[in-house]
């Protein structure tokens, strides 16, 4: 008998009686909406204490002069932003993800963001290459200010909606879904070393979330 | 005698013996068990969330078979090979196996409590393959040739001047230098060498899900996706009670590890492996190794529910004074001393004896396993197959009767209190175990009995 059947006969064998599912948190008793505006600054704060940081924009020229401002040394910017292409490289896909090892910023468009967390959700299709949110020395994300939700439970709620719309078809073969997505929460980070915390562990050493919202004027801003 | 002869109690007064490290040791755990209940605070509905967990695990072990077959049928459809390894050994020959079809002999590791437990690492070098263990903790106690103490912070037994004198020695970094700012750098600098390099990577699996074959990788530092993103061959294992129904099922799931393992809100990096990308290739290990046996004793089956958050590690006054090491096996604390029994039960006879039956893990559980009562069943259990230590029975045998004879119940009491009071050192000397680290009380004059029958009108 193969391995697998003499694991699946013993499991089968052993495993107990039925134990219904229950049902999430939400799901019976919908938590009460949060306005818009509560969810953004609970993300922002969010975000902040887990060593992110973010700033709610107009638009393109907004982030790209914050980006000028704040990442003055970069030299070699990676995005998927058409909008960006004046500062980055914006093709849509790489030979080999291992010459990106000298990416020095990657701007990326990301899904939503999750309030309770700070997490944004970003897809391979958004990604330019799978490796690039992980290998570029500091990380930007860019997503709609209304497109935070309150928690996970929303979340994985609006990645199946998002399937079901086929969103991932653009992403080519077989079924309409990713096939690598991650929920990312501020910069890389360890704090191996008897608990003190270092920003920039593998990963990015910073993460900066753009918020866009076309109504806000940068009229004040600086 | 080494490690692995002497048991918890001899290697954790080796611990014990340098009384401020145990002391900086206590602190430390306490310190992330604290960050854990903030974070568990803010969360209002965070006993439903354990509830939900619970529940969700309970139905999990109910129909794990059809959920292995679920599982492997939608992996395989993602493009995703899938193997099977009844034991630890099979799974090392998987591994090794798949390297030697594609000619590599250099992996990059992510944190996998499975391949410790496994001893992955050691096999494979025995056949010429270099390991790089990628989590900085892990990295730390790789090179210093010691097993992680802790399942989610390895190294936390090491000062940080101690690791400055590893990355020293391994690293090249200059002598005296322990700020972990500057030890982490060096470390990033070291490693992305290796990921660059490496053709093969192998990460664990914290969830995989029976309804969409995908499986989820948890890190902080990122080494995981670094690892498998740059890589030809990316290998995934993980033991079979890791799987969860449905997708939606990891809002729960990532709701509550992280913020029960050191009180983050989430980790860094929540990813989501799906199917390989064009040119890779993705292998997922599905390993028994005793669970499927351990799924059948009624009274321990809970606690294959466990996530690997240790909390359970971070709250146990015995965990945090006596160490990972103390515990001789992969997955040390409380849930690991409920485990281990389950795949040699002589091996591990005293790590059930190795708790105060305090039940703090078990309010700390995420998914609320049962693990100080089922400690205290693996000692009926053990003591009945005859695996506690000849002192303990011998002693179990006199108390049992000393306290079925009432009359030599009083007179042991009365002998008790005289040598107590008149020939103290009988028993404030290194023989009787209950004086180590303790004074004695001072003995009452007479027994309640005693004062009963004189005052009793």
């Amino acid at each position: 008998m193969s391995s697998r059947d003499k694991i699946l006969d013993t499991v089968k064998k052993n495993q107990p009686e039925h134990q219904e599912l229950p049902s999430l948190p939400g799901e019976v008793a919908p938590v009460a909406a949060a306005a818009e505006q509560d969810l953004c600054k609970k993300f922002i704060a969010t975000l902040e204490a887990i060593g992110g940081s973010a700033y709610i924009v107009s638009g393109f020229t907004r982030i790209t002069s914050i980006l000028k401002e704040f990442f003055p040394e970069a030299r070699r910017i990676v995005s998927n932003c058409p909008e960006l292409s004046a500062m980055a490289e914006t093709p849509g896909h790489y030979e080999d993800a291992h010459t990106l090892e000298n990416t020095d910023l990657a701007v990326l468009r990301a899904h939503f963001g999750v309030a309770e967390n700070a997490a944004c959700w970003i897809t391979e299709d958004l990604m330019v290459e799978r490796a690039l949110p992980f290998i570029a020395q500091h990380l930007a994300l860019i997503i709609h200010k209304k497109d935070i939700v309150a928690n996970m439970h929303e979340a994985y709620g609006r990645i199946a909606e998002w399937e079901k719309a086929g969103g991932g078809a653009r992403i080519g073969g077989e079924g309409t879904s990713y096939g690598f997505a991650t929920f990312i929460a501020g910069p890389s980070k360890t704090a191996d070393i008897e608990q003190s915390l270092v920003l920039g562990a593998h990963g990015p050493r910073s993460m900066t979330v753009f918020l866009l919202d076309e109504e806000m004027s940068d009229a004040g801003f600086y | 005698m080494n490690q692995h002869t002497k048991d918890h109690a001899a290697l954790a007064d080796a611990f014990n013996k340098d009384e401020a490290r145990v002391d900086w040791h206590d602190q430390t755990l306490w310190f992330v068990r604290q960050k854990r209940d903030k974070a568990a605070q803010q969360v209002p509905e965070w006993e439903l969330l354990r509830d939900t967990a619970s529940q969700i695990k309970e139905n999990v072990l109910s129909h794990l078979s059809e959920y292995l077959v679920r599982f492997e049928e939608q992996a395989t459809r993602n493009g995703i090979t899938v193997h099977w390894a009844a034991d630890a050994k099979e799974h090392n020959e998987i591994v090794y196996a798949i390297l030697r079809q594609n000619k590599v002999d250099k992996m990059v590791k992510s944190k996998s409590m499975l391949t410790e437990e496994c001893h992955l690492n050691e096999f494979l070098e025995e056949h010429g393959i270099e390991v790089v263990d990628t989590d900085l903790g892990e990295r730390v106690v790789q090179l210093a040739g010691e097993p992680p103490s802790h399942i989610v912070l390895p190294c936390i037994h090491k000062k940080k001047e101690e690791i400055g004198e590893i990355f020293h020695e391994h690293l090249g970094t200059p002598k005296g230098n322990a700020d972990p700012q500057f030890l982490t750098h060096a470390a990033r600098l070291h490693l992305r060498e290796k990921f660059l390099m490496g053709k093969a990577a192998l990460t664990g699996v914290n969830f995989a899900i029976a309804e969409t074959g995908e499986f989820v990788v948890c890190t902080n530092e990122g080494n995981a996706d670094m690892g498998a993103h740059l890589a030809d061959v990316h290998i995934a294992c993980m033991g079979i009670e890791k799987l969860i129904p449905e997708r939606r099922h990891l809002g729960v799931f990532l709701r509550l590890l992280t913020r029960s393992a050191t009180g983050q809100p989430i980790t860094t990096y929540s990813s989501h492996f799906k199917r390989p990308r064009p040119g890779q290739q993705m292998h997922i290990v599905l390993v028994d190794n005793g669970r499927s046996t351990h799924l059948g004793r009624k009274d321990f089956r809970s606690s294959l529910k466990c996530i690997r958050c240790a909390a359970c590690f971070n709250t146990c006054p015995v965990y945090r004074r006596s160490g990972g090491h103390s515990y001789h096996t992969a997955v040390a604390g409380p849930i690991g001393s409920i485990l281990a029994p389950n795949l040699d039960m002589k091996k591990y006879a005293d790590l059930p004896f190795a708790s105060t039956l305090c039940g703090s893990c078990s309010n700390v559980c995420p998914v609320k396993i049962d693990i100080h009562e089922q400690l205290y069943k693996w000692r009926q259990v053990l003591v009945q197959e005859g695996n506690a230590p000849a002192a303990k029975k011998a002693a179990m045998k006199a108390m049992t009767w000393v306290l079925s004879n009432p009359s030599v119940y009083h007179t042991a009491g009365r002998a008790g209190r005289w040598f107590m009071m008149n020939v103290p050192f009988a028993v404030n000397n290194g023989l009787n175990p209950w004086y180590k680290q303790r004074d004695m009380p001072e003995p009452p004059k007479e027994s309640f009995g005693e004062w009963y029958k004189k005052n009793k009108k």
